[in-house]
C-alpha cells in the first residue's frame, strides 16, 4: 500500500513539472508617454528553472506603419548590447538586472516616430519554450485622462460625503441621547443628597434641555389631540 | 389614504425607471443613421447597427461629468425609494418625510447637473441631428423628481403603525 502511495507521488512529481515547463514573459499591455520624456519599459519572466548564467534578454521594435520587426537591444553572456545603428542609437539604455529577471531598458527622448510595438523574448536555458510579449507605445503631446476616472471620483467622492453626513447625524444623535441619559441618571442618584443643592447645580443645564423638549412634548400632544378631534 | 401612498410610490418608481433609461440608452443625440450618448455611438452602416467608441474630439471632462451626475441620479432616486418605504414603518405619527424628499431633491439636482452640462457644450454647432429620447426622458424625470420631493416635503404621516 505505501510503496503504490510512494510510486504514485514519484510518477506525479516526474509528470507535473514537464506539463508546465516553459518561459512566461510579461511586459505590460500599453503605455502612454509624453514627447520629449522618457519611458521605461519592463519585461521580466517566469521559469521553474533557476536564472541560468546564460539567460538571455532581447527586445525587437516594429513601428505602427512597418511590416517588419528590427532588433534593438539583446543581452547575453553576462553583457547588453544596445542599439548603435538603428532609430533609438544612443536613446537606448538597459535598466535591468538579469540576476532578478528583470530585463528592462530605457528609452530616452520620445518622438512621435516612436510609436509601434516593443516585443522582448527572454530565455533561461534549459527552459526555452515560450511566447513572446509585446507592449505598444503610444507617445502624446499631452497625456489623455483614461475613460472613467474623473466619473469615478465624482461618483466615490458624493457617496462617501453621503456616508460621512449620515455618520455625523447618527454619531450627534448619540451624543445628545447620551448626555440626556447621563443627566437623568445623575439628578436620580442625588436625590438623597439633597435636592436643592443639586437642583441649583444642575439647574443651567436643565433648564436649556428642558423648555425645548417640553415644547415638543406640547405641540406633539397637542397634534395627537387635533388628529383625535378631527377623526 | 392608501391609493395616495400607491399613487406617490407609482411616481417615485415612474422617476427611477425614467432616470435609468436616461442614463442607460444611448440616445441624447440622434441623426438618421447615428445615435449617440454619454457611452458609446451607435452607427448605421448598410441596415445593421454597430457600436463605436465615443469621437476623441468630446471634452473628456465634461463628458465624464455627465456620466457621473446620471449615475448619482439613479443611485439616490433608488435609495430614496428604500428610504420611502423604510421611513412608511418606522415614522411616528404626524412626521414628514424628509430623507425620502431630500433623496429625491438630491436626484433632481444631479439629472439637472447632467442634462445641463449636455445642452450646454455638446452638439452645439452640429445643425443635422436632433435630441433623442435619452435627453428627453432626463429632463421629464427631472421634473418627476422634483414633484416628488416635494410631495414628500408636503406629506404627514397620518396612520400610526
Amino acid at each position: 500500500m505505501l510503496t503504490i502511495l510512494a510510486l504514485a507521488s514519484v510518477i506525479l512529481l516526474g509528470i507535473v513539472p514537464q506539463q508546465s515547463e516553459g518561459i512566461v514573459i510579461y511586459t505590460g499591455w500599453e503605455r502612454h508617454a509624453l514627447v520629449g520624456s522618457d519611458i521605461r519599459l519592463s519585461c521580466s519572466f517566469f521559469s521553474w528553472r533557476w536564472t541560468s548564467d546564460d539567460v538571455t534578454f532581447s527586445w525587437s521594435y516594429r513601428s505602427d506603419g512597418a511590416r517588419d520587426a528590427i532588433s534593438i537591444f539583446h543581452y547575453t553572456g553576462g553583457a547588453p548590447y544596445v542599439d548603435n545603428k538603428g532609430p533609438f542609437r544612443d536613446r537606448l539604455e538597459f535598466v535591468g538586472n538579469p540576476g532578478r529577471r528583470d530585463g528592462s531598458i530605457l528609452l530616452k527622448n520620445l518622438d512621435y516616430g516612436d510609436n509601434g510595438t516593443f516585443t522582448c523574448d527572454a530565455k533561461n536555458p534549459p527552459d526555452i519554450v515560450g511566447r513572446a510579449s509585446s507592449v505598444r507605445l503610444l507617445v502624446f503631446e499631452k497625456v489623455p485622462i483614461q475613460a472613467g476616472v474623473i466619473t469615478g471620483s465624482i461618483i466615490g467622492a458624493v457617496l462617501g460625503l453621503l456616508l460621512l453626513i449620515v455618520v455625523i447625524y447618527y454619531f450627534m444623535r448619540f451624543l445628545v441621547a447620551r448626555r440626556v441619559f447621563n443627566l437623568s441618571v445623575s439628578k436620580h442618584g442625588k436625590k438623597g443628597k439633597g435636592k436643592e443643592g443639586s437642583q441649583q447645580r444642575q439647574g443651567p443645564t436643565l433648564s436649556i434641555g428642558d423648555p425645548s423638549k417640553l415644547k415638543a412634548a406640547a405641540s406633539e400632544k397637542k397634534k395627537q389631540e387635533s388628529r383625535k378631534d378631527k377623526k | 389614504m392608501l391609493v395616495l401612498l400607491a399613487g406617490i410610490f407609482l411616481l417615485h418608481l415612474t422617476s427611477i425607471i425614467l432616470l435609468l433609461v436616461a442614463t442607460i440608452d444611448n440616445a441624447w443625440w440622434m441623426t438618421k443613421t447615428m445615435s449617440t450618448d454619454v457611452w458609446a455611438r451607435w452607427i448605421l452602416t448598410n441596415g445593421t447597427w454597430s457600436s463605436n467608441d465615443l469621437p476623441s474630439y468630446y471634452p473628456q471632462e465634461y463628458l465624464q461629468a455627465v456620466q457621473a451626475s446620471s449615475i448619482l441620479a439613479c443611485i439616490f432616486s433608488s435609495l430614496g425609494l428604500f428610504v420611502f418605504v423604510g421611513q412608511l414603518f418606522t415614522l411616528s405619527k404626524g412626521q414628514r418625510f424628509t430623507f425620502s424628499g431630500i433623496f429625491q431633491l438630491i436626484a433632481c439636482l444631479c439629472i439637472m447637473i447632467a442634462a445641463s452640462i449636455y445642452t450646454d457644450i455638446f452638439h452645439k454647432k452640429e445643425l443635422d441631428g436632433w435630441y433623442g429620447h435619452s435627453f428627453i426622458l432626463a429632463w421629464i424625470s427631472f421634473a418627476f423628481t422634483f414633484i416628488s420631493s416635494i410631495i414628500y416635503f408636503v406629506l404627514r404621516k397620518k396612520t400610526a403603525n
